[in-house]
């Protein structure tokens, strides 16, 4: 009987072990990713609470485990836009976007050097550039070029396909559907960041030195947009008094109701990462419950011990910017019920998880989070059926995985 | 150190008037930072929102930073938890009343629609009682008069009386008051007499200041000058019509500078009023839930102010129902001025009293 | 025969621009190479038929690919498994990090090019160690919801199953309870407890063998092959191929906690709690009670860890509190409330609930007197200290794990799975919770970390996958993560072993038993090919087909070391694969240069690294060595537990041979990297480069 694939949706940290620890049972499985390299939100980490370890690290081995397992096929840039049929005998149709730099790119970078274009860097948030021709980031993978279409000129330019010695360009490439048949389907489709636009008290719009928890990975990154320096985008200097404010959108009913599990750790985790940097700056964190569970209490002592960062119990209610572009962060001190003007020369909001929009119909929670009411089949995984943190997502794609192989 | 002991029945009605799940506050303290007057040591209405869960109704009644909130709602638009501080705020001014009401009933049967009838069944008994002692309880021939129907010293006397008991009764509660908010804060000693507080908090009344201070109804404060000076107007023509009535000839004519004084009044009024109820109604997301005690209290001052300019009317179109129009209009004065310490009106004197208690421990607003 | 070898160099990429392709191709001439050719672009399909071709045609056995580095185009050069590839790194690490068209540059590529050919002569293509009679039963320790989770998911996938419980009745603390925490959306109903349901589905598994009343008396063997003796009325002894172990926690001893009031009337732990509920729904309940959160927990003098279920638990024991007796009060003193991620949905569940009262504080004191206690509460959200007085106290004590000891191990470094910290038998890992120092041996549920049911059950699922795993890869011959699918094993020359213990010792995995005398006693099964083993034996008799103590050797010894007047020092450098080795790509691949002098060799893990290789090096005439590995101490990155650990050990031993050897002690240096240090990599080099400069050439170049 010939066996057919599990599908897993999604390459991050999640996707990528339901699929490595699949392949390793026997397996075939074939990933699928949306953006053009593997790895997801993780890979854009500086690094993991509570080690403060980096989690190319851990990918590095993962890689290295998809690249030596020939039972792994994986598919970049690519979309579930259909599933039909039943456990064991799914339909799935998927959408590629168009490969114009094709896999026998040896990434030498010479379309780069050539490409007069430039694009806002998604892998940082947008804070940089790159050219329309680009590596995604250093550690890609799969390790080559991309093409970005928006703001490529195609045939008009041509520049990078005369520069190319590899003939590994084509930018007549086209939009491709294809179909597979696969007998379980893993979602690991993860999470993105909430937009930190929407919560107006907080200012995150008029201020560059407001930043969001995600974003300030990119500043302080070594591959990031200082290489370990954080810098204030406003006039460039170093911020000697940063504030984390909590529950950024989190538990709150106009905005994510729902806690995110993963907020207080990251902001423990960026508060010591400053210290690292620079053991003399100031770091407030305003919380409303310290959410850190289990053996990372250790984290949270870590940080209590460390005399320059002060936690607050109190909600930040209101951010103002002064005139030298520092921000007057207000808020309740609970414990002595006073109210607190901190000016601090960063902002750092610890906005939470928000499920990723899946283009097929899957069973949703209130929260948009997919429940574990589907189709016999169809497995939910990690972040997409509800926030959890690296570690628990890794256990929850490896749980996924023993639920994958039932079914053949 | 504070004994627990919730009073849940205390709570259940507090969250059956605000209609707010108070119960879910996590104490975040957003609220005490999006107020614009909360004071920088001990703000509200994050304390009092755990006192409220907790079922806490001492520390609650008689609390000066109830009265201090101007009710702006910008606490209940930024929670979190969507508990709707500003409206427990409301209710427990609510629950204030009646606490302090003397006699008890009296602010039992005005702050719950069950009671209505009685309500009302009380001025239109003892006006009723007034005009069988005068001799006039029937509906008078010729043209409108309504010194015929109501005479002038029957009437400001009895309702001059009357208004003097009740606020009479009114500052009983409003001492009780007074010691409570003492008791409550203990380690404050108040500095000053009553009369130089208050002329500390003077500005205050007479600007409405603290009301722009209000981000999320920028309307408030322009409707609730509108209704404070419109009222005081007519407070003042009326007192003039007493006296008018006393030394010399009444009614006045409808050029007579009084007369038209009135009538600005009642525009102001008008205007005022009309804003609030179209807010009430059709923006309930900023101006949060309104209760039987802000309608009693609004709709009553509207027909006060409506049946006013409807009997002056009637009296120079000599309608035939001017009389009964008028009987409803005394019906609407008593709503509003007899039954002062009461209703909703009463925030005027508990809110002036809080204000000048907070000006003698010298809590200053933000 | 001889090994036919193939070598291929690209000049694509730069390459060709920084290196004189066909000078280096006369170096693999001089060798005892078949065949030696170049190519614009080996990775382009030409490219590869040129080599596939190649193979065979002329038979080739081995080949050298001299161009990109092995961390890319894995899938282009992809060829027949017993072709024995090597990847001479010349792009990433030569002609993008050195000065193109230098001289040294040149010296660089052609002494890498020697020593790709010195290993491949030096090394076979592995044959899988596969052991005859592998069972594919799996055994699950502990009757828990845990183990019955995992041995449903067990049994589901096809595997035969043991499940052994020691007391008589499966289901662990689940009998024990009366409602459970809603553990899917949407978040806000207790839900009924659900074991009927789960033994249910257990018992319609033929392939599930349960065993109540049993215990383990000893476990003995490897992945594949455990000896499992039971003890139960039958003594029965199964043979399995891997273990999950579950055997869950207890409450912390409340009989610590008398400064919370246990000991008192009236004062019972959450579990005592739910089990009176569970046997007495009834019973009337009194009239105030109080949870006291983190009862133990959260508390140096305790647990100092968070019991991640104890919130959740108490919010669930109050909602049901409040339904079978409407008049009750319910206190919580807390010092956070933790409903992490979508529980919160159910904190304000409860929260909803009138007579449910919260706040954070701590506890001051518990007096006892006529039928109440009155608490002291400080610290409180109320503003002032409150005083409290209830008719009953729960405390919400933690969770402390079992441990493993009961799985009885016959294994040499003991008889449970290595604890990590506070007796938690939990993975080090971030990426990889399931990493296990026993191969084919998983810790799941409670004992491996705080946990709640749900997330019990989804650990159960996970590790019961890596036991299925370690299965068929031990059936493939191959190791588990992270070297997945090495299909090399150490090989063992014991005539010449001294019986001195250290690979033993040293093995993170415990691989090793040993007889009496203290000869080894390999286990491959249980290997996961660190090669700390070997890096570890003084008498060198532990070899890998692939990379063992020759192969390095000969490629540290095919370099061409100058003579000390050419001012041209030599650096062996050994850098480990998984992290400081794709820092090094990545300094290259972002053009940042370093020292041409240094000649690199890839180790599995810097613990592999043995001392006959340094003094190989040092009589050679190299000038300095430089070992970089991943990060060791508490918080380790050493993907193989300790092997950046055994340096510091393993330091003093060099600085020995140094002494023998009348040489400065900077001769050897080790630096710890993070994969993303690669910014710091040319200042590493550079620095030793020029330190070694400043002591002067080694005195046994040339000699």
């Amino acid at each position: 009987m010939n066996i057919k694939p599990v599908l897993v949706i999604g390459g991050g940290i999640s996707g990528v072990t339901s699929a490595v620890e699949i392949a390793e049972v026997g397996k075939e499985v074939i990933l699928i990713e949306k953006n053009p390299y593997l790895g997801g939100n993780v890979v854009k980490f500086n690094n993991y609470f509570p080690k403060l370890c980096p989690p190319t690290c851990g990918l590095e081995i993962n890689f290295r485990r998809i690249k030596q397992n020939p039972r792994i096929k994986y598919f970049t840039s690519t979309e579930v836009i259909e599933v039909t049929g039943e456990k064991g005998d799914f339909k799935v149709k998927m959408k590629t976007k168009p490969q114009y730099i094709k896999n026998n790119c040896t990434a030498c970078g010479k379309c780069a050097e050539v490409c007069p274009e430039e694009r806002p860097n998604e892998f940082n948030y947008g804070f940089t550039n790159t050219k329309a021709a680009y590596l995604p980031h250093e550690m890609a993978f799969p390790y080559k070029f991309q093409i970005d279409d928006e703001f490529c000129k195609k045939e008009a330019c041509n520049k990078c396909v005369e520069a190319c010695e590899y003939n590994a360009i084509d930018l007549s490439a086209k939009e491709e559907i294809s179909e597979i048949e696969v007998s379980s389907i893993i979602i690991a489709t993860g999470w993105k960041n909430y937009d930190a636009s929407k919560i107006e008290n907080l200012n995150y719009s008029n201020s560059q030195n407001i930043i969001t928890n995600v974003e300030f990975e990119r500043f302080i990154a070594s591959n990031g947009l200082n290489e370990n320096k954080l810098l204030r985008l406003s006039d460039n200097t170093e911020p000697k008094k940063i504030a984390f404010v909590q529950c950024a959108g989190s538990r709150d009913e106009n905005h994510l109701p729902y806690c995110s599990a993963v907020c207080c750790s990251a902001s423990l985790k960026h508060a010591l990462t400053i210290q690292e940097l620079y053991p003399e700056a100031e770091v407030k964190i305003f919380y409303i419950d310290m959410r850190v569970a289990g053996r990372n209490e250790d984290f949270l002592v870590k940080v209590q011990e460390n005399k320059n960062i002060e936690l607050v119990k109190g909600k930040v209610g209101k951010i103002s910017e002064t005139e030298n572009n520092n921000l007057i962060l207000e808020a309740e001190d609970i414990l002595s019920g006073k109210k607190i003007k901190y000016e601090a020369e960063m902002a750092i909001l610890a906005t939470g998880i928000v499920p990723s929009d899946i283009k097929f119909d899957l069973n949703k929670d209130q929260n948009q989070f997919i429940t574990d009411l589907q189709k016999d089949g169809i497995i939910p995984v990690a972040c997409s059926r509800k926030p959890m943190d690296v570690s628990s997502s890794v256990k929850d794609a490896t749980a996924a995985a023993v639920k994958a192989i039932q079914i053949s | 150190m504070i004994k627990v002991n919730p009073d849940i029945e205390f709570k259940k009605q507090l969250k059956d008037i605000s209609k707010s799940s108070l119960n879910e506050c996590m104490q975040c303290g957003t609220c005490s930072v999006v107020c614009s007057l909360a004071p920088e040591e001990r703000p509200f209405p994050r304390k009092e929102m755990i006192w409220a869960g907790w079922g806490m109704k001492d520390k609650l009644i008689g609390n000066t930073d109830i009265w201090l909130c101007h009710q702006c709602g910008d606490c209940s638009t930024y929670c979190p938890r969507g508990v709707k501080p500003a409206d427990v705020f409301s209710a427990i001014r609510e629950i204030s009343y009646q606490h302090y009401a003397k006699p008890k009933f009296l602010g039992k049967i005005l702050n719950n629609p069950k009671w209505l009838p009685i309500a009302i069944l009380i001025p239109v008994v003892i006006i009723s009682a007034i005009l069988f002692m005068a001799g006039t309880l029937q509906i008078p021939e010729g043209p409108v008069n309504y010194s015929k129907f109501f005479p002038h010293a029957w009437l400001n006397s009895s309702f001059t009386f009357l208004w003097f008991l009740t606020i009479g009764l009114g500052i009983v509660g409003l001492r009780n008051f007074w010691n409570d908010l003492k008791l409550q804060n203990p380690d404050s000693t108040s500095t000053g007499n009553f009369i130089k507080n208050l002329l500390s908090v003077r500005k205050e009344i007479i600007l409405h200041s603290n009301f722009s201070k209000c981000s999320a109804q920028k309307t408030r404060k322009f409707a609730h000058l509108l209704v404070f000076y419109g009222f005081i107007l007519l407070l003042f023509v009326t007192a003039f019509a007493i006296y008018a009535a006393v030394v010399h000839k009444y009614p006045l004519g409808l050029m007579h500078p009084f007369k038209v004084l009135g009538n600005i009044a009642a525009v102001m009024l008008f205007v005022g009023l009309g804003i609030m109820i179209a807010n009430r109604l059709f923006n309930k997301k900023d101006f949060g839930n309104s209760t039987y005690t802000d309608w009693l209290f609004l709709i009553s001052m509207f027909f006060l102010t409506t049946s006013g300019v409807v009997i002056e009317a009637a009296r120079f179109l000599n309608w035939s129902f001017a009389y009964h129009l008028y009987f409803f209009h005394l019906i609407c004065v008593w709503f509003i001025i007899i039954y002062i310490p009461y209703t909703k009106f009463g925030h005027i004197l508990f809110r002036i009293v809080a204000m000048v208690y907070a000006a003698s421990i010298n809590r200053k607003l933000k | 025969m001889d090994k036919k070898v193939g070598v291929y160099i690209c000049s694509g990429c730069e390459i060709g621009k920084s290196i004189d392709i066909n000078k280096l191709g006369q170096v693999a001439s001089e060798q005892n190479v078949s065949i030696c050719k170049n190519h614009s672009s080996l990775c382009s399909i030409e490219g590869f038929d040129l080599i596939n071709n190649d193979i065979a045609s002329e038979n080739l056995d081995k080949i050298i690919i001299a161009a990109c580095s092995p961390r890319v185009k894995t899938e282009v050069f992809d060829f027949p498994e017993n072709i024995l590839v090597e990847r001479t790194n010349i792009r990433e690490q030569i002609a993008w990090s050195m000065e193109p068209g230098d001289e040294d540059t040149q010296m660089a590529a052609e002494d890498y090019l020697r020593m790709s050919i010195a290993k491949v002569n030096n090394t076979e293509v592995p044959t899988p160690f596969i052991s005859e009679n592998l069972s594919s039963d799996i055994l699950v320790v502990g009757g828990g919801i845990t183990g019955i989770t995992a041995a449903i998911d067990g049994a589901k996938a096809g595997y035969n199953i043991h499940l052994i419980e020691k007391e008589p009745k499966l289901g662990g603390w689940l009998n024990k309870l009366y409602k459970q925490i809603p553990y899917s959306a949407p978040y806000n109903a207790l839900k009924e407890t659900e074991l009927e349901n789960r033994i249910k589905e257990l018992e319609q598994y033929e392939n599930i063998q349960i065993h109540t009343s049993t215990t383990i008396n000893q476990i003995d063997g490897q992945p594949g092959q455990f000896e499992v003796s039971l003890q139960n009325s039958k003594n029965e002894k199964i043979t399995v191929g891997s273990i999950v172990t579950s055997t869950g926690w207890q409450p912390y001893d409340a009989n610590k906690l008398s400064h919370l009031g246990y000991g008192k009337s009236n004062v019972v732990t959450n579990v005592e709690f739910e089990e009176f509920v569970k046997n007495k729904p009834d019973k009337e309940l009194p009239k105030n009670i109080l949870f006291i959160q983190c009862a133990g927990s959260r508390d140096k003098d305790h647990l100092p860890y968070c019991s991640a279920f104890c919130c959740a638990t108490s919010l669930k024991q109050a909602t049901y509190i409040r339904d079978l007796s409407p008049d009750s009060n319910v206190f919580v003193v807390y010092k956070d409330i933790r409903t992490l991620g979508l529980y919160e949905e159910f904190y304000k569940e409860v929260q909803k609930d009138d007579q449910i009262f919260f706040t954070k504080g701590e506890i001051q004191e518990i007096i006892e007197s006529e039928n109440k206690l009155k608490v002291n509460v400080k610290d409180t959200l109320i503003g002032e200290d409150i005083s409290l007085s209830v008719d009953m106290i729960v405390l919400a004590t933690g969770m402390v794990p079992n441990g493993t000891e009961d799985l009885n191990l016959n294994y040499r470094l003991g008889k449970g799975l290595p604890e990590l910290k506070y007796n938690f038998s939990d993975s080090h890992f971030i990426c990889f919770p399931y990493e296990t120092r026993r191969t084919g041996i998983y810790a799941a549920g409670s004992l491996r970390a705080p946990m709640d049911i749900a997330s019990s059950k989804s650990d159960a699922s996970g590790a019961m996958l890596k036991a299925i795993q370690t299965i068929e890869a031990t059936k493939r011959g191959e190791a588990v993560h992270p070297r997945s699918g090495d299909k090399s094993y150490p090989d063992l020359f014991l005539d010449r072993c001294t019986d001195c213990k250290r690979c033993t010792e040293e093995c993170p995995f415990g691989a090793y038993d040993e007889t009496e005398k203290g000869t080894p006693l390999p286990n491959p099964n249980r290997c996961r090919r660190c090669g700390i083993c070997l890096g570890a034996c003084p008498e060198r008799v532990i070899n890998f087909a692939d990379y063992s103590i020759n192969s390095v050797s000969a490629m540290i010894k095919s370099v061409e070391v100058p003579d000390e007047f050419e001012e041209k020092p030599r650096i062996l450098v050994f850098v480990c694969e998984n992290d400081a080795y794709p820092a090094m790509d990545m300094a290259g691949q972002k053009g940042l240069k370093y020292s041409p002098y240094v000649r690199v060799i890839p180790v599995r893990c810097i613990g592999s690294i043995n001392k006959v290789w340094i003094s190989d090096a040092l009589s050679k005439g190299y000038d300095g060595i430089l070992q970089i590995g991943c990060k060791p101490g508490d918080d380790y990155q050493c993907h193989f537990i300790h092997g950046s650990e055994l340096t510091e050990k393993r330091g003093e031993n060099i600085q020995e041979t140094l002494e023998t050897m009348m040489l400065e002690p900077e001769r050897m240096r080790t630096e710890f990297v993070e994969i993303t240090d690669y910014d710091k990599i040319p200042q590493i080099i550079n620095d030793y480069v020029e330190e070694i400069e400043l002591i002067g050439p080694n005195p046994f170049k040339d000699m």
